[in-house]
């Protein structure tokens, strides 16, 4: 693209504090307007598909819960659907029940760990520490159901490794309502801001046509009113057993996205306290035996707190697929940057960006560019000035 | 019109460009000649609203293979079509992105991976590997078969 006469380019990443996938940005800007973007990614990839095909079912899981650090349930778990797939496999009751524990209580992590970042981009700190305080009673949720906070190690092809014994269904009910009632009070202090929604509304728009042509999945296109999601469209596990609403806004907007997340919360603790109350009265095995896998093809998906985790395995009837396609949400959702960055101000850049949660790093390492004036521009300062002048304005 | 009937209602309505069907409960897999393939993708993400969820190339023994994945999220079945090219060494066929603008990033990984070139596509470079050490000669993934 020819640049104009008054236009610059502004370089994000391939390292930065927003990403925790390495990917470059090349921002164009004229004056303080975005007019184009132009993404590239490849700065880690690590084979994953390639290494699956040389292992085992079963060694395939461990592999692939490594490929994400934040949601480590959701490519298992697409990978053991698919696999299934294959022969069209069922699954324990029980298990089925204990598999969507697990995927919920890591939507709800999930959802605030993108909630407090979101918060500390937009100089939102109190919302920062809020969020990542009443994380850490869900991490331990998993360490008694799984004995980790992370990477549980917990599916297998036709059901789950261990079970929830009723001492621990005991102590995960009475997490549950400490996680409950603090995720009442975020979630009602975070839509109720007039700041927040002030600095949120309309920012980073990513229209229905758009979602749809870019093929966009999870949160980022049911905030532009597409109402797909895999949990609904394709009720695997336990989800056709449990009551839940798909959360859907029709914005488009970073402050869409952030209500879509902040009722999926409200929606998965719903769907957590159903399991386990199912978990007190459904006995029963939580792994079938299965002996073998024929040669076919398999799709298997899950609803990942991102949007759509996609597995596809192809068989000769060996213990190994042949092939193993493995697709993350985020794939299909950068893209989208695309129609949602171009024309908003340099300042909503950052949150625009992180507005699809594309993996964070734990590291601030934010990128600074220097200025003709020896000046610095910060994109995380950019923003949280103009979250300061919205305040100031509201509140005087 | 419940799942089954919206895949009876596809292969009534684009059966005759279809081979090698196969037909699973929420799955449909199915050949198409690649110079039917845009026509088949209009049929799917236009007028039946399906999504593009990804596509997967594979090497086979005789041949290059391109299924792309379509899911019908309403009804949760998948359509599949698959493209074969036997020209390992230089496979060619049409892109779907001038279609489905979702596509160009796969394609792109498949143009990187396996070598396959597809006509028509609005930014036909490497994806992945477009900056790897190693200066490629070959596409990581092709001659894997052995």
């Amino acid at each position: 693209m020819k640049l104009s006469e008054n236009a610059n380019q502004i370089p994000v990443g391939p390292f930065h504090p927003l990403l925790e996938e390495a990917e470059y940005f090349n921002l164009t800007v004229e004056g303080e307007t975005v007019v184009d973007i132009d993404m590239d990614i490849g700065w880690m990839h690590r084979g994953h598909e390639f290494i699956s095909e040389q292992k085992t079912f079963t060694q395939s899981i461990f592999l692939v819960e490594r490929i994400c650090g934040i949601c480590s349930t959701s490519h298992p778990l697409a990978c053991v659907h698919a696999v299934e797939d294959v022969d069209n496999l069922e699954i324990p009751e029980r298990a089925a029940y204990i598999r969507t524990l697990i995927g919920e209580l890591e939507r709800i992590h999930s959802h605030l760990l993108w909630l407090g970042l979101a918060g500390h981009f937009i100089g939102y700190d109190t919302l920062w520490m809020w969020a990542w305080k009443y994380r850490e009673p869900v991490l331990q949720m998993f360490e008694v159901i799984s004995g980790n906070r992370n990477h549980y190690g917990m599916m297998r092809v036709g059901g789950v490794a261990r079970d929830v014994d009723p001492d621990r269904v005991k102590a995960l009910d009475n997490i549950l309502d400490t996680v409950d009632s603090k995720v009442h009070m975020i979630v009602k202090a975070a839509m109720d801001d007039p700041v927040l929604k002030s600095r949120l509304v309309g920012v980073g728009v990513l229209s229905r046509e758009d979602a749809v042509a870019m093929c966009a999945v999870g949160p980022t296109s049911r905030a532009s009113g597409v109402p797909w999601d895999v949990r609904k469209d394709e009720p695997g596990d336990a989800y056709g057993m449990v009551d839940f609403d798909v959360i859907v806004q029709n914005g488009g907007g970073v402050w869409d996205k952030l209500v879509v997340r902040l009722l999926e919360i409200l929606e998965s603790t719903r769907i957590c306290r159903q399991c386990l109350e199912k978990l007190k009265t459904v006995k029963g095995p939580i792994l079938n035996d299965v002996k073998e896998i024929s040669a076919g093809e398999g799709i298997g998906r899950y609803e990942a707190p991102r949007g759509e985790v996609f597995h596809y395995v192809r068989t000769d009837g060996s213990n190994r697929a042949i092939r193993h396609k493995v697709r993350a949400p985020s794939y299909v959702n950068i893209p989208t940057f695309s129609a949602s960055c171009k024309g908003i101000p340099i300042a909503d850049a950052l949150i625009t960006l992180a507005a699809v949660d594309p993996c964070y790093c734990c590291t601030e390492r934010a990128l600074r560019v220097k200025g003709e004036d020896a000046g610095t521009i910060d994109f995380l300062t950019l923003s949280r000035e103009k979250t300061e002048r919205i305040r100031r304005e509201i509140h005087g | 019109m419940d799942r089954s009937d919206r895949t009876d209602a596809f292969l009534q309505a684009c059966g005759n460009k279809l081979s090698d069907v196969i037909r699973k409960r929420k799955r449909l897999y199915f050949v198409v000649r690649d110079e039917d393939l845009r026509e088949i993708v209009r049929y799917l993400f236009l007028d039946m609203g399906c999504r593009l969820s990804t596509a997967t190339a594979t090497e086979v023994y005789d041949a290059i293979e391109v299924l792309y994945q379509f899911s019908h999220d309403p009804s949760g079945c998948y359509f599949c079509p698959r493209v074969r090219m036997t020209d390992k060494e230089n496979p060619v066929m049409h892109s779907i992105t001038p279609v489905v603008p979702g596509a160009e990033w796969i394609e792109r990984e498949m143009f990187d991976f396996w070598g396959v070139t597809f006509r028509d596509h609005p930014r036909p470079e490497r994806l992945l590997a477009k900056d790897h050490p190693n200066h490629l000669d070959k596409p990581l993934r092709f001659g894997r078969v052995s």
